[in-house]
């Protein structure tokens, strides 16, 4: 046997080395905590004061294989605010084996893919937010020719080291359809189905237990034009509210997104659309809206700016899919978004010496228009017609350049969030932020960066102040320190202070960073998925590196 | 037996040792073009000099160094010939974004979406802004962040690169 081994070493060892066609990287990211008690805070009552998540990744490629492997490791404990799915101190996370060449494309194992907008399919990894819905199967790709191309999945989704009991299957075709491929022009028709099944607990439910969802959508793109339109129909699935399913209550659900943009040299205009009802969907029913966004099969993102500073994380808008009764009526959302990026040329009076770039950015969003029978959990819905009011963000940036040495930032948002709709709270929040910052270098490679933030409004928490300073002493080398100051609080208990500092360093494909701080609890977005947090205060390690 | 074992070993370390030191090519991952049609990154890197910058509409230091490289871009082509593939690794919350950005600014560069981050995560990286240079398919140099001055550090590298070609 173990001579056996040793020929089979050789084999390997001698093809894919010998010819060096062998593709090869292996990656490490660690993140680990340590949590203090706070005076201001409170203490901290959990388990474990020391937590860590770690990722180990390695890839192996030869010619046209490829093979995978995540190995995952919460120890003693998954981080604070992380699923409790996460659940061993080592273990095997995902694998996968793949054939791929021109045409074809065959992977069993996990794997990860978007169908068009990832409105009706998609699977991703998250590690900041703790996210990874990965499939567990097959997945078939063809593409016969340029202009078109099929794919076919099956799975069960990936929980924490578990798979869901549901099992999500689907198929995707992209039909390129514009007259002449080298041409600048393209329009793209695409096709896709995706399915959920999963047996009721309730034998007596009527419902089908697979649920259907069918997606058409077409994409044109020229020389300064382009428009994109989706329309998703969703067959009926049983309502679910606060994980409670009810088998003889099935709705439908559909989904309308519509996009288009004009952009030339120094201006850029961009519009989208959307409608949303009742198109939460999940590879488990009693996962729907689920506070760690686990098991979830398409992307629904809030379409707003997504903002980079402080004070402008705090009222995150969160898309409302969803239909529930109780205990608020909501069908879904309806609105907009529309952004313009404009140039102010070299020479006039405010573009000044290096030009002056400046982007506005306007998003509404608002609950549908529908009437609720609470009784019978009925309802029905207006098709073009706004509800109540649940965001607006209003902002412009300024960027302007003012020497080779020197440049600056100023934001302006006005925004209203209803904490009623988005939080199932009370109230709603008027807020008028703004931010200023500079970055300014003084030698070679060292400069220095400050950004001074207020956030005003009468609602809520009251008023905010914020700064933050870095500095970069080398391409690999900064710190900083920050302040967050809830100074308004009514409260004189809660006007705390959220300081940061740390720094980091990093050198070729490594990079390490530590601070130490006081985190605020509350809503915390990443790519337009949001999960709430409770504060903590305590040291943060971070390595990232690969070879 | 004890000789099986010791060979086991050594042929084992050597996997391991000509692992960790091979350069690492770019792998074959199908991303999408500027006008949303398919293109294999591979080829494009092949036989030429290129940096791959990896950005996002929503990331600030991205975007500086996106302009300040703009601004010496034809200078750098015309010296050594290289090209720059801006990779926006933006999802479907913000990718309507990327194109008036690209076009109101004015950068020279080519478009390439990755918008469930395929490339990304096989090339491992955590954070972006990340920059990589690319000779003839196998990656030569790398750096993760922004800091203003980085754009000339760059340049220096290419340069050495493409003198010793």
């Amino acid at each position: 046997m173990k001579i056996f081994l040793s020929i089979i070493f050789f084999v390997f060892y001698f093809i894919t080395f010998a010819q060096n066609k062998n593709y090869f990287s292996a990656g490490i990211e660690s993140t680990a905590q340590y949590y203090v008690d706070d005076d201001k805070t409170g203490d901290f009552d959990e388990d474990n004061r020391f937590r860590s998540n770690n990722y180990i990744q390695l890839d192996y490629g030869f010619r046209n294989f490829k093979v995978g492997v995540q190995f995952e490791s919460y120890a003693p404990q998954a981080l604070l605010n992380f699923s409790d799915s996460f659940d061993q101190e080592f273990g095997i996370a995902s694998y996968y084996a793949q054939y791929k060449n021109e045409k074809i494309d065959v992977l069993g194992g996990y794997f990860y893919e978007q169908f068009g907008s990832g409105l009706i399919y998609r699977s991703w990894e998250d590690r900041q937010l703790g996210l990874n819905n990965a499939l567990r199967g097959g997945k078939v790709s063809y593409t016969p020719t340029e202009f078109l191309l099929f794919t076919g999945i099956y799975g069960e989704q990936r929980i924490g080291f578990e798979v869901s009991n549901g099992q999500v299957f689907g198929l995707n075709s992209e039909i390129n359809i514009s007259a002449n491929f080298e041409s600048k022009n393209s329009l793209i028709l695409g096709l896709s189905y995706v399915g959920r099944k999963e047996a009721f607990e309730n034998p007596a439910s009527m419902i089908d237990e697979t649920t259907h969802l069918f997606s058409g959508r077409l994409d044109y793109s020229g020389n300064n034009f382009y428009t994109k339109f989706e329309y998703i129909y969703k067959s009926e699935d049983a309502l679910v509210e606060q994980g409670f399913v009810f088998p003889d209550k099935g709705f439908t659900g559909n989904a309308l997104l519509w996009n288009i943009g004009y952009s030339k040299k120094g201006l850029g205009i961009d519009l989208t659309f959307r409608r949303l009802e009742n198109m939460s969907f999940y590879s488990e029913r009693e996962a729907s809206g689920n506070l760690d966004n686990e098991l979830l099969v398409n992307y629904i993102p809030s379409l707003t700016k997504q903002h980079d500073y402080g004070l402008t994380n705090i009222y995150v808008y969160q898309a409302q899919p969803q239909l529930s009764f109780f205990p608020l009526n909501k069908a879904g959302e309806i609105g907009f978004q529309i952004d313009l990026f404009y140039n102010v040329k070299k020479g006039t009076a405010i573009g000044g010496k290096y030009g002056t770039k400046i982007a506005f950015n306007f998003s509404n969003w608002y609950g549908l228009d529908a009437e609720f029978d609470d009784i019978n959990r009925t309802y029905s819905s207006e098709f073009l017609s706004f509800g109540d009011k649940y965001y607006s963000d209003f902002n412009i940036e300024v960027r302007k350049k003012w020497s080779d040495k020197w440049y600056s930032i100023f934001t302006y948002l006005n925004i209203f969030y209803s904490k009623k709709y988005i939080e199932e709270k009370i109230g709603n929040v008027n807020a008028n932020i703004f931010v200023a910052e500079t970055t300014y270098r003084f030698q070679k490679n060292k400069s220095t960066r400050l950004v001074l933030e207020h956030l005003s409004t009468s609602d809520d928490q009251k008023n905010w102040a914020s700064g933050l300073m870095e500095f970069y002493f080398s391409p690999s080398f900064s710190i900083f320190a920050s302040d967050m100051y809830n100074y308004g609080n009514d409260q004189d208990i809660e006007r705390i202070h959220y300081y940061n500092f740390g720094g980091s360093f990093s050198k070729n494909h490594t990079r390490l960073a530590l601070g130490y701080g006081r985190q605020r609890g509350g809503l915390v977005c990443i790519g337009g998925v949001c999960r709430f947090v409770s504060p903590s205060t305590g040291l943060t390690v971070n390595l990232s590196t690969s070879f | 037996m004890n000789m099986i074992i010791k060979l086991n070993f050594l042929v084992f370390s050597l996997l391991f040792i000509n692992l960790i030191t091979a350069q690492k090519s770019i792998p074959n991952i199908t991303l999408q073009g500027f006008n949303n049609t398919p293109v294999e990154i591979k080829s494009l890197t092949n036989n030429n000099l290129t940096i791959l910058s990896f950005w996002a509409t929503w990331c600030i230091p991205c975007i500086n160094e996106l302009n300040a490289i703009n601004g010496y871009y034809q200078e750098w082509q015309t010296e050594t010939n290289v090209k720059l593939i801006a990779i926006s690794v933006d999802d479907n919350r913000t990718i309507s974004r990327v194109r008036p950005m690209v076009i109101s600014n004015e950068w020279e560069y080519e478009i390439l979406y990755d918008k469930n981050q395929d490339l990304k995560r096989v090339l491992q990286i955590t954070n972006i802004p990340y920059t990589l240079i690319v000779q003839n398919g196998k990656i030569v140099f790398q750096h993760s962040g922004y800091t203003p001055g980085d754009e000339e550090l760059l340049f220096k590298k290419i340069k050495e690169i493409s003198f010793k070609q």
